[in-house]
C-alpha cells in the first residue's frame, strides 16, 4: 500500500501546492487591482483611520492650506476639513464617506498614500511604528488671485459666474473660481446619511453650487472670440494687418438674407475701419466678413489650435470641451466668427485664448500641480511646464496683442472704461470684451465676457472671466478680471 | 517545540490589542493561561500514552488552533470598544471564551483518543458499528426540520440544533466513515483489486466489485440533495475513493471514482438552482450585479485579501468584517488580510506539515488498518483544507466547509482534535521501537497483541 500512499502524498502535494500558487496570485498579482476595485469598503474606510494629505496654494501670496485632515477627538478617525472651504471649493472639491470631487479625486493616491512612488516610504513607516500619512500636495493657485476672485464673483449681486487665471508663460493656474459655490466642510461628515442628505440637499439646489462654472459649463463666447478669429485672419494672411480696411457696413446682408448687425446697431468707422479699429469697437459686421474670407474649417482649426473642441484636457480635473462647429457655410460661418452661433466656451478656455497670446503665440498646457511632498519632505512629484500648442506665430500674437491692448486705451475701446486708465491708471491690461446673446432674446440676460492679460509689456497674468447674465462685457465681466489682476500683481 | 507554538500565539494575540486599542488586551493572561494550560494538558498526556508518536503533530495542531482564537478574538472585537466594523453581528461577545472551551474539549477528546485507543487494529472490531453510526450521523440533519438542522443564513442543513446548542455531526461521522472504510477495505481489498477487463491499457474491476463505490457516491449525493451541503459530500467521496485507491493500488478505482464525481457535481449543477450559482459565481464573480449579491461573501474575501497584499495589515488592522461568517468558512480570508500572502503560506505550510505527517506515520506503520486509516485521515485533512481554502481563493467553486483548526465552533475543532490523536496513535505504532527478538531472527516477526 506504501506506493499508493506514496501517490496520495504527491496528489496532496499537488493540492497544496495548487493553493500557494493562487494565494500568491491573490494576495501579489492581483492584489492591487482587488484592493483598488470600486466598492472595496476597505479602502474607502481605510482612509479615515490615516491622515490624508494637506492641500496647500504654493502660488503667490504665500503657502495656504486648503484643505487638511485633523483627528477627530475621542476617535482613532480623522476628517477632513477646509479653512477657506468656499472660495478654494472649485479647486479642492470635497473627501467625502462616499467619493471625493476635485484635487481630492484627482491626486487621491498622492493625498492617500497609495502611489507607488510612496511604496518605499510606506514600507519605512511601517517597520518604524509610525503611523501612515498621505503625501502635501501643492498646488500653483496664488491665494491672493483665489481670493480676489472668489469675493468679486460673490459680490457680484448673485450671478452665475466664473473666472480662471493662468501664468502665460508656464500654464501655472492662478486662480480657478466659481460662483455660487458650496462649503466643502459641509460634505466631510463622517455619518453617512447625513452625508447624502446635504448632498441631495446640494444636488437639488436651483442655482447648482457643485457645478465647477470654471472649467464644466461653457456659454457664448460672444466678442471675444475675435481673438481667434483674427489670429485666424492674420495667419492664413486673409486680412495683411491691423492696419488693413475692411468693410464694415451696418448691417451686413448676410448670403443667406439675414441681416447681421453692430451692437445697438452702430456704424463702424464709417463702414471702412482699420481691423484694429473694428476689434477696439468690436463691429459685428467686420469680423463677420473676416471670418467668412478666412473660411470655417480654417476657422475651426485655428481655434482648436487655441485648446477649443479637445475633449481630453486634464487639468488634471478633467475640463468640458469649448466648441466651435465645424461650418462650411458661409452665412453661419458668419456668426460663428462673431463668437454667436453655437459657439461655446469654458472660463479656462478664455484664460487660455490670452495666455497664448500673451506668451507670443505659444500656448502652455494649462496645471494645478506645483509638487507632491512625501511625509519625508521629499518630492516625489512636480510639474515642468510644457507647451500644449503654438496657434499662432509670434508676430501674429504680437499683431493680436496691439490690438488688445488698444480696447482698454484706446479711448473708444469698450473696456476702456472699465479695464483702462481710468479704472487702473497706468497698468495696461490688453483685453477683449464679449457680450453673447444667449438664445433668449432679452438684452438684460446677454452673458458678459471678458478675456486678457497683463501687464501688455510683461504679461504675467491672463484671466478669463464669464458672467452669465452679466449684460455687458466691458461693463460686468472686465471689473472682476482687474480686481484679480491688480491683487495678484499687487500694486504692478 | 509547543513553548514556541504558545508563544507565537499570545505575542499575536496581544497583537490584536495593540492593533486594536493600542493596548494590551485584557484577557491576555486569561486566555493565555487556559490556553498554556491546554496544549500542556495534551503533552504530558502524549508523553504518558504515547510517547514515541511524532513530536511535531502537536505543537503544529496547538499552533493552528491557537490562531485560530487569536483571529475569533480579534473579529468579535469588530464593532466592540470603539473598533470599527459593527456589521459582524453573529459573533457573540462570549465567542472567545467559547472557542478557548471548544479547544479544551477539543484536546480532551484528543487525550481521550490517546488513552483509550491503545491499539490502532481495536478500531477496526467496530467497523461496522461505527459505519452504521456515520451514516446516521450524516442522516440525521437530513431529517430534522430545517429550523432545528440549517445553519442561519446558509441554507445548509447540516446540524443538529437543540435551544442554544447546536451540534455538526458531519465533522464525527467523517471519523467514523474513515475507520469504517478502513476496515471494510482492509478486509476486501484483495477482493476490490481484482481485475476484470482490460481496456485502454486500464485494468478495470469486475462489474459487482463497482457496488461499495456506487453506494459511497449515491450516499455523497444524497447529503448533497437533502443537506444542501456540496463541501461535506465532495469531503465524503473523496475520502471514500482516496482510501480505495490506497487500498487496492488500483488506478481504474481512482478514475472511475473522479469520473462518478464530476458526472455528480454537473448533473447536480444542472438540477439544483444552488449548486449551478456556485459555479457562476465562481467563475464570473465580477460580472452583473454578483459582487453585491450572490458573490458578495466571496468577493468581499477576495477583496480583503488584495487588500491584505503581500505583508497584510496586521493583526486588528485590517476590516476583515465586511466579509460575511468571516469567522467560519472564510476565516482564512481574515488571515489572508491581516497577515498577509506571507502569513497565509505560513499558515498553509503548516496545514501541509501536518498532512505530511500524518501520511509519514501511515507509511510507516506496518498494520494495514493503521496504514489505511492514517492515509485517509491525512487525505481528508488535506482535501478539507483544499476544498475550502479553494473555495474562499476562486481557485475551486466555493462550498461551506470548516477550515480545520480555525473556524470557529466546537464540532469541527473536537472532530480534528479527534482526528489528530488518531494520527498520533498511528505515529506511536510506527515509531516505536519493535521490542527485542527473543530468538534469532527467523520467519516469525514478534508482533505485540493488541
Amino acid at each position: 500500500m506504501n506506493r499508493a500512499l506514496f501517490r496520495i502524498s504527491l496528489a496532496c502535494l499537488a493540492m497544496f501546492v495548487l493553493l500557494l500558487l493562487n494565494v500568491n496570485y491573490v494576495q501579489a498579482f492581483e492584489a492591487g487591482s482587488l484592493s483598488n476595485r470600486p466598492g472595496n469598503a476597505r479602502v474607502f474606510d481605510q482612509q479615515f483611520q490615516y491622515q490624508r494629505g494637506a492641500i496647500i496654494a504654493a502660488g503667490t501670496g504665500g503657502n495656504t492650506t486648503l484643505a487638511e485632515s485633523l483627528p477627530v477627538k475621542g476617535t482613532s478617525t480623522f476628517q477632513r476639513h477646509y479653512p477657506d472651504g468656499a472660495a478654494y471649493a472649485p479647486v479642492t472639491g470635497f473627501d467625502s464617506v462616499y467619493g471625493s470631487t476635485g484635487i481630492e479625486a484627482a491626486y487621491e493616491k498622492y493625498l492617500a498614500g497609495t502611489a507607488p512612488s510612496l511604496a518605499v516610504h510606506n514600507l519605512i513607516s511601517l517597520l518604524t511604528g509610525k503611523p501612515k500619512q498621505g503625501a502635501t500636495v501643492y498646488l500653483t493657485i496664488s491665494p491672493r488671485a483665489q481670493q480676489a476672485a472668489y469675493k468679486a464673483l460673490r459680490d457680484d449681486g448673485g450671478h452665475q459666474a466664473a473666472a480662471v487665471a493662468i501664468d502665460p508663460a508656464t500654464g501655472a493656474i492662478l486662480a480657478l473660481a466659481s460662483y455660487p459655490t458650496f462649503n466643502p466642510n459641509q460634505l466631510t461628515t463622517l455619518d453617512g446619511p447625513k452625508f447624502v442628505k446635504i448632498d441631495k440637499a446640494l444636488l437639488a439646489d436651483p442655482s447648482q453650487p457643485l457645478l465647477n462654472r470654471a472649467i464644466n459649463e461653457t456659454y457664448p463666447p460672444g466678442s471675444s472670440f475675435k481673438v481667434v478669429t483674427s489670429s485666424a485672419a492674420f495667419s492664413t494672411g486673409k486680412v495683411a494687418s491691423p492696419a488693413a480696411i475692411v468693410s464694415a457696413p451696418q448691417p451686413l446682408r448676410l448670403p443667406n438674407g439675414n441681416l447681421l448687425n453692430n451692437d445697438g446697431d452702430e456704424t463702424c468707422f464709417g463702414g471702412r475701419p482699420q481691423v484694429i479699429q473694428a476689434f477696439l469697437l468690436s463691429c459685428n459686421t467686420a469680423f463677420a466678413n473676416i471670418g467668412m474670407k478666412v473660411g470655417g474649417p480654417a476657422l475651426r482649426s485655428y481655434a482648436d489650435k487655441f485648446g477649443w473642441n479637445d475633449s481630453a484636457l486634464t487639468i488634471p480635473m478633467p475640463v468640458s470641451p469649448s466648441t466651435v462647429p465645424l461650418i462650411t457655410d458661409k452665412s453661419f460661418t458668419a456668426m460663428t466668427s462673431i463668437g454667436q452661433l453655437d459657439d461655446a466656451v469654458t472660463p479656462l478656455q478664455e484664460a487660455m485664448d490670452a495666455a497664448a497670446i500673451a506668451n507670443h503665440g505659444t500656448l502652455m498646457r494649462p496645471y494645478l500641480l506645483q509638487s507632491v511632498q512625501a511625509p519625508d519632505l521629499s518630492t516625489i512629484a512636480s510639474t515642468t511646464p510644457s507647451v500644449l500648442s503654438q496657434p499662432v506665430s509670434p508676430q501674429v500674437a504680437g499683431e493680436v496683442q496691439q490690438m488688445m491692448v488698444a480696447v482698454t486705451q484706446n479711448p473708444l475701446g469698450t473696456a476702456y472704461a472699465t479695464a483702462g486708465p481710468p479704472a487702473v491708471g497706468s497698468l495696461v491690461i490688453a483685453g477683449k470684451t464679449g457680450t453673447a446673446e444667449n438664445g433668449i432674446n432679452n438684452g438684460g440676460l446677454d452673458d458678459a465676457v471678458f478675456t486678457c492679460f497683463a501687464p501688455a509689456s510683461d504679461p504675467r497674468i491672463a484671466v478669463g472671466v464669464i458672467v452669465k447674465g452679466g449684460g455687458f462685457g466691458a461693463a460686468a465681466a472686465a471689473p472682476i478680471a482687474v480686481k484679480i489682476i491688480e491683487a495678484y500683481l499687487g500694486g504692478h | 517545540m509547543l513553548a514556541f507554538a504558545v508563544a507565537v500565539v499570545l505575542f499575536a494575540y496581544a497583537n490584536v490589542g495593540f492593533g486594536l486599542n493600542g493596548k494590551v488586551p485584557s484577557g491576555l493572561v486569561g486566555y493565555g493561561l487556559a490556553f498554556a494550560a491546554i496544549v500542556g494538558c495534551a503533552h504530558l498526556a502524549v508523553r504518558q500514552l504515547a510517547p514515541w508518536a511524532d513530536p511535531l503533530l502537536l505543537p503544529l495542531a496547538a499552533l493552528l488552533n491557537g490562531l485560530g482564537i487569536v483571529m475569533i478574538y480579534r473579529l468579535q472585537q469588530s464593532g466592540r470598544s470603539g473598533n470599527p466594523g459593527s456589521q459582524i453581528i453573529t459573533l457573540s461577545s462570549s465567542a472567545t471564551a467559547e472557542q478557548v472551551l471548544y479547544s479544551a474539549l477539543g484536546v480532551a477528546a484528543f487525550v481521550a483518543v490517546l488513552a483509550f485507543i491503545r491499539e490502532v487494529r481495536v478500531l477496526q472490531r467496530y467497523t461496522y458499528t461505527l459505519g452504521a453510526a456515520g451514516l446516521v450521523l450524516l442522516a440525521i440533519p437530513a431529517l430534522l426540520p430545517s429550523s432545528m438542522s440549517e445553519v442561519p443564513g446558509t441554507g445548509a442543513k447540516i446540524q443538529i440544533a437543540v435551544g442554544g446548542f447546536s451540534v455538526q455531526p458531519d465533522q464525527f461521522a467523517e471519523l467514523a466513515l474513515a475507520v469504517f472504510f478502513a476496515g471494510y477495505l482492509v478486509t476486501k481489498r484483495d477482493v476490490l483489486a481484482l481485475a476484470g477487463r482490460r481496456f485502454l491499457g486500464i485494468d478495470l474491476p469486475r462489474a459487482r466489485d463497482l457496488g461499495p463505490v456506487l453506494i459511497a457516491w449515491g450516499v455523497s449525493l444524497l447529503v448533497l440533495v437533502f443537506e444542501t451541503d456540496i463541501g461535506t459530500s465532495a469531503l465524503f467521496f473523496g475520502l471514500f475513493v482516496a482510501m480505495l485507491y490506497i487500498a487496492t493500488q488500483r488506478t481504474s478505482w481512482l478514475l472511475i471514482g473522479i469520473a462518478l464525481f464530476l458526472f455528480g457535481a454537473f448533473a447536480a449543477s444542472q438540477m439544483f438552482g444552488h449548486v449551478g450559482e456556485r459555479f457562476t459565481i465562481w467563475l464570473h464573480p465580477w460580472a452583473g450585479d454578483n459582487p453585491t449579491h450572490n458573490a458578495y461573501q466571496l468577493v468581499q474575501g477576495l477583496e480583503g485579501m488584495g487588500f491584505g497584499g503581500v505583508f497584510g495589515t496586521g493583526l486588528g488592522h485590517g476590516q476583515p468584517f465586511w466579509t460575511p461568517l468571516v469567522q467560519s468558512d472564510f476565516i482564512m480570508t481574515a488571515f489572508g488580510e491581516e497577515l498577509g500572502l506571507t502569513g497565509l503560506m505560513a499558515m498553509l505550510l503548516i496545514f501541509g506539515l501536518i498532512v505530511q505527517r500524518g501520511l509519514r506515520a501511515a507509511v510507516a506503520v506496518r498494520d494495514p488498518f493503521a496504514k489505511l486509516l492514517g492515509g485517509g485521515l491525512a487525505f481528508a485533512v488535506a482535501l478539507q483544507v483544499f476544498i475550502i481554502v479553494g473555495g474562499v481563493t476562486q481557485l475551486i467553486p466555493l462550498t461551506g466547509i470548516t477550515t480545520p483548526f480555525l473556524s470557529q465552533g466546537g464540532s469541527s475543532l473536537i472532530a480534528t482534535w479527534a482526528l489528530v490523536g488518531l494520527l498520533m496513535r498511528i505515529s506511536d505504532a510506527a515509531r516505536r521501537p519493535a521490542p527485542q527478538p527473543i530468538q534469532d531472527e527467523g520467519m516469525t516477526q514478534v508482533v505485540r497483541a493488541g
